[in-house]
C-alpha cells in the first residue's frame, strides 16, 4: 500500500516533468524539468532494488548531463534556435498516432509473458540482496564478465571527447599565452647584450 | 516468474513500470516530431526515450532478478552522456553559423 | 571465475590492434597538429591493410569470445575485409579534397579509424549490449564527420539532422532491445535463439520488440521509411565524408541486420519477412521515383542508394542462403560502385571550386573523355546493365527471390530498376550530348583518379571474377547459418 503510494507519487510527477520537457517554451524550464524526471526516475529505481543506478542517475545525469545543458542554454541564447516551422500543424495527426502507438504498447504489456525457461537463461542472476548489496554485485560483474563493453564504451567516450574538441576548439591567431617551458628555455645570452660604453662615444 | 497478467491498483507490479516506460518513450518521441522550435529540446527528448529504455531495462532486471538489465542500463547511460556531449558540441557549431548567416536560413535545405 | 584465457581475446586480434593504433595516431595527430594530417591518413590506411592481414588468420576459424558477446567465422571475416577495403579507399579519396576543402585536420581520419572499428564490432556482435555499443562506436564519429566543416552551415545542418535522427533510431533500438531481453531473460543472440525455439506462437511483445529493433536497424541502412536523413545529410556534408557514409556503414549495417535476422531471430523468419518486404519494396520504388527529380548529384547519389539498399534487402527478404549470397554480393558490389562515382565527384571542380550540379558535367566528354568513360561505365553497371558488374548483383538477388517464391518482390524490383535506368541515362546523355559551357578543372588528384578508373575497370571486368567470389561467399553464409 505504502510501497503503491510511493510508486504513483514518483510516477506522476516524472510523467508531468517530461510533459513540460517537451511542451515548455522556455528551454531554461526544459531543462530543470528533465532534471525533476531523472531524480523521481531516481527514485523509482530505489524503489526496483537498483540503487547503483539511481545513484548514477542523479550523479552522472543530473550532475553531469544535465549541468551540460544547461551551460548551453545559457551561453547560446538557444531560445531563438527554430529548425523549421510548421511542423506544429502536424500537432493532431501525431497525438492521434502516438496514442494509438501508446495503446498498442499497453496492450502488449497487459499480456506479457516471459518466454519459457526465462529464469534458466539468465545470465547473471542477483544475489540475494541480504547478502551482496547491489553495488557489490555490478562491481563483481563489470569488470569481469563484461570487460568487453567496458573498453567499447571507454572507446565510446574517447570518440566523444575528439568529437567535441574537433568541434568546438577553435584556436585564435595572434593570442599571446605563458608558454612556461619557453620562459624557461629563455638564457641570459639570448636576451641581454652587454656592451662596454666608451665615455662619449655612445652605442654603434 | 509468473506473468503478471492481473492489475490491481495497489499492487505494483512490472506492467505499471512498464508502462510508465511505454508513455514516456512516447513523450520522447512526441518531443522530437512535433518541437521543431528549440532544437536543444530535441536533444532532451532524445534523453527522455533513453531514460524510458533505462526504465524498462531496469524492470524486466528487477523481476527477472537478473542483472544483465542493469549493465545494459549502465551502459545505456554512459552512451547517452556521450551522446549528449557530441550532440551539444554539433548544436554549437550549428548555432554558430546561424548567428553569422542569418538570413533565408529557415530553409536551406529542402525535405 | 573469469580469467585472462577464459576470455579468449584472440578472435578480436584484429579489433583490438586497430583500437590501439587509433589511440597511437591520436598521440601522434596530437603532437604533430594538423601539418600530420597526409602522414596520419597514410597510416590510417595501413592499418586498416594489416587489420585485414590480421582477419584473414581468423578466415576458417569458428569461435566465440568475451564469454560469448563477440563472435567470430568467414561470414564476419569476409564482411570485415570488405567494410576494411571501403574504408581505405574512402581515407584515400579524402586525402586531396580534405586538404582542398581546408578540412585537412588529422582528427579525420582518426575518427574514420574507431568508425571502422565500430562496424567491425558490429559484424561480429553476439549480444544485444555488445551490438547497441558498437553501432554507438560506429554512428558517434559519423555525427562528428558530417558536421567537421564547420564554418559551412549546410555542413553543419547536416550533423544536426544525422544526429537527431541517429539518437532517434538508436531510442528505438534500444526499446526493441529491452522488451526482447524481457521476453527471453537474456541479450546473448544464441540464446534468444533458443528461447525462441521453445515456443510455438510468437508472442505480441516479442514480435513488437523485433519491429523495434529493425526500425532502428532501417535508419542506418537508410531504407524507407526511415530513409528521410539520407538526401540532407548525403548532400550537406563534405563531399569525401559523403563518399565515406555511402561505401561503408551500410556494408556493416548490412551485415548486422543478417546476423540478427537470420541469427537471433531466425526461428520466427515469417514475422521479419513481412516487414523487409515492405521496407525493400518501398525503399526500391521510392529510390527510383524520387531520384528523377534531382538536379544535385550528391541528392541523387542518396536517393539512388535508397534504391539500392532496397535490392539488396529483397535478398534478405528471402532468407535463404542464395538470399544472404546475393546480399553480400550486392553490397560488395554496390561499395565498389559508389567509390567509383564519388571519386568523380571528389574530382568535381571547377575554378578551384567544388560543384555538384549534374549540369556540371555537361558536355564532359569532350574535354575529359577518360572521366566520361569512367563514369557511363559505372553508372551502366549501378543501372544493371549486362555484362557489367551491377547486373549480376541484381539477378542473383532478383533470382533468390524468385525461388523463395517473392514473385511480386522481385517484379518489383524489376520495375523499379528500369525506372532507375533512366536517371543514370540521362546523366549518360548530359555528359556525352550537351555542350560544355564552363570546362571542369582538371584535378592531380591521384588517389581519387586511380579509384576512378580502377573501379571502372572492375566493373568491366568483373564478371570473370564473379565465380571465386561467389564460392567465398557462399561458403561464409554456409559458416553463418551453421552456428
Amino acid at each position: 500500500m505504502v510501497e503503491a503510494l510511493i510508486f504513483y507519487m514518483f510516477a506522476f510527477v516524472l510523467i508531468a516533468s517530461a510533459v513540460m520537457v517537451v511542451v515548455s517554451r522556455n528551454p531554461v524550464h526544459s531543462v530543470l524539468f528533465l532534471v525533476m524526471a531523472f531524480f523521481n526516475t531516481a527514485g523509482l529505481f530505489v524503489l526496483l532494488g537498483a540503487e547503483f543506478i539511481a545513484m548514477m542517475l542523479v550523479i552522472v545525469y543530473v550532475g553531469a548531463v544535465a549541468v551540460l545543458f544547461l551551460f548551453v542554454v545559457m551561453m547560446l541564447e538557444i531560445g531563438k534556435v527554430s529548425m523549421k516551422e510548421g511542423m506544429v500543424t502536424y500537432l493532431p495527426v501525431g497525438l492521434f498516432v502516438g496514442l494509438v502507438l501508446l495503446a498498442e504498447l499497453v496492450f502488449v504489456y497487459l499480456g506479457w509473458e516471459m518466454a519459457e525457461g526465462a529464469a534458466d537463461r539468465r545470465l547473471f542472476p542477483t544475489p540475494d540482496a541480504s547478502e551482496v548489496a547491489n553495488t557489490h554485485a555490478l562491481g563483481q560483474i563489470i569488470y569481469t564478465h563484461n570487460v568487453y563493453l567496458f573498453q567499447i564504451s571507454g572507446l565510446i567516450l574517447l570518440v566523444a571527447m575528439i568529437g567535441a574538441i574537433v568541434l568546438s576548439l577553435r584556436t585564435r591567431p595572434g593570442v599571446r599565452k605563458q608558454d612556461i617551458a619557453d620562459q624557461l628555455d629563455r638564457r641570459r645570452e639570448d636576451a641581454v647584450e652587454l656592451h662596454k660604453v666608451e665615455s662619449g662615444a655612445g652605442i654603434k | 516468474m509468473e506473468a503478471m497478467t492481473e492489475i490491481g491498483v495497489f499492487e505494483i507490479g512490472m506492467t505499471h513500470y512498464l508502462v510508465l516506460g511505454a508513455m514516456l518513450f512516447m513523450l520522447g518521441v512526441f518531443g522530437i516530431f512535433l518541437n521543431r522550435r528549440n532544437i536543444i529540446v530535441i536533444l532532451m527528448s532524445v534523453e527522455l526515450m533513453l531514460l524510458a529504455v533505462t526504465i524498462n531495462m531496469v524492470t524486466f532486471s528487477a523481476f527477472l532478478q537478473d542483472l544483465t538489465g542493469q549493465i545494459f542500463a549502465l551502459f545505456i547511460l554512459t552512451v547517452a552522456a556521450a551522446e549528449a556531449a557530441i550532440g551539444l558540441a554539433i548544436l554549437m557549431v550549428f548555432f554558430r553559423n546561424r548567428g553569422i548567416i542569418s538570413v533565408d536560413v529557415v530553409n536551406r535545405m529542402k525535405g | 571465475m573469469v580469467t585472462f584465457e577464459s576470455l579468449n581475446f584472440s578472435p578480436a586480434i584484429p579489433e583490438i590492434f586497430l583500437a590501439v593504433m587509433g589511440m597511437i595516431l591520436l598521440i601522434f595527430g596530437v603532437f604533430r597538429g594538423d601539418k600530420g594530417f597526409r602522414l596520419v591518413c597514410w597510416f590510417t590506411v595501413f592499418s586498416f591493410a594489416l587489420a585485414a592481414v590480421l582477419l584473414l588468420h581468423l578466415a576458417d576459424i569458428s569461435s566465440l569470445a568475451f564469454g560469448g558477446m563477440f563472435v567470430t567465422e568467414s561470414f564476419a571475416v569476409v564482411m570485415k575485409v570488405i567494410v576494411l577495403t571501403g574504408a581505405s579507399i574512402a581515407v584515400l579519396m579524402s586525402m586531396q579534397y580534405a586538404q582542398r576543402e581546408k578540412i585537412a585536420r588529422f582528427e579525420y581520419p582518426v575518427l574514420m579509424l574507431f568508425s571502422t572499428l565500430g562496424m567491425m564490432l558490429m559484424l561480429s556482435a553476439n549480444d544485444l549490449m555488445a551490438l547497441y555499443l558498437a553501432i554507438e562506436l560506429q554512428s558517434l564519429p559519423l555525427y562528428v564527420l558530417a558536421a567537421l566543416n564547420r564554418d559551412n552551415l549546410k555542413s553543419s545542418e547536416a550533423g544536426v539532422k544525422y544526429f537527431t535522427l541517429g539518437a532517434l533510431s538508436s531510442g528505438l533500438l534500444l526499446y526493441g532491445c529491452s522488451m526482447v531481453y524481457g521476453f527471453s531473460g537474456t541479450t546473448n543472440f544464441n540464446d534468444i535463439a533458443i528461447a525462441l525455439s521453445a515456443m510455438e506462437t510468437p508472442s505480441a511483445g516479442l514480435v513488437t520488440g523485433l519491429v523495434f529493433i529493425l526500425a532502428g536497424l532501417a535508419f542506418k541502412v537508410s531504407a524507407v521509411p526511415f530513409h528521410m536523413w539520407t538526401p540532407d545529410v548525403y548532400e550537406g556534408a563534405p563531399s569525401s565524408v559523403t563518399a565515406f557514409f555511402a561505401m561503408v556503414p551500410k556494408v556493416a549495417a548490412m551485415g548486422l541486420l543478417v546476423r540478427v535476422t537470420m541469427g537471433a531471430f531466425g526461428g520466427i523468419a515469417e514475422q521479419w519477412q513481412q516487414v523487409l518486404w515492405l521496407m525493400a519494396a518501398a525503399s526500391a520504388l521510392l529510390g527510383a521515383f524520387a531520384a528523377l527529380r534531382q538536379t544535385n548529384i550528391k541528392r541523387l547519389m542518396a536517393y539512388s542508394s535508397i534504391g539500392h539498399m532496397g535490392y539488396a534487402l529483397i535478398g534478405l527478404t528471402a532468407a535463404s542462403i542464395d538470399g544472404v549470397r546475393g546480399l553480400m554480393l550486392y553490397m560488395t558490389i554496390y561499395m565498389f560502385m559508389s567509390a567509383g562515382v564519388f571519386a568523380v565527384i571528389l574530382l568535381m571542380v571547377r575554378k578551384g571550386q567544388q560543384v555538384e550540379e549534374i549540369d556540371d558535367l555537361a558536355g564532359l566528354a569532350k574535354y575529359n573523355p577518360v572521366m566520361a568513360v569512367c563514369l557511363a561505365v559505372l553508372l551502366f553497371s549501378m543501372a544493371g546493365i549486362p555484362p557489367l558488374a551491377g547486373f549480376f548483383g541484381k539477378l542473383f538477388v532478383f533470382q533468390a527471390a524468385i525461388s523463395g517464391g517473392f514473385y511480386w518482390l522481385a517484379i518489383i524490383g524489376v520495375l523499379s530498376s528500369v525506372v532507375a535506368a533512366y536517371y543514370y541515362l540521362r546523366i549518360i546523355r548530359i555528359m556525352y550530348f550537351d555542350t560544355a559551357e564552363n570546362e571542369l578543372d582538371r584535378v592531380e588528384d591521384t588517389p581519387s583518379l586511380f579509384m576512378m578508373r580502377g573501379t571502372a575497370f572492375l566493373a568491366v571486368i568483373f564478371a570473370l571474377i564473379i565465380w571465386p567470389l561467389f564460392h567465398v561467399l557462399h561458403e561464409a553464409v554456409e559458416r553463418l547459418l551453421a552456428i
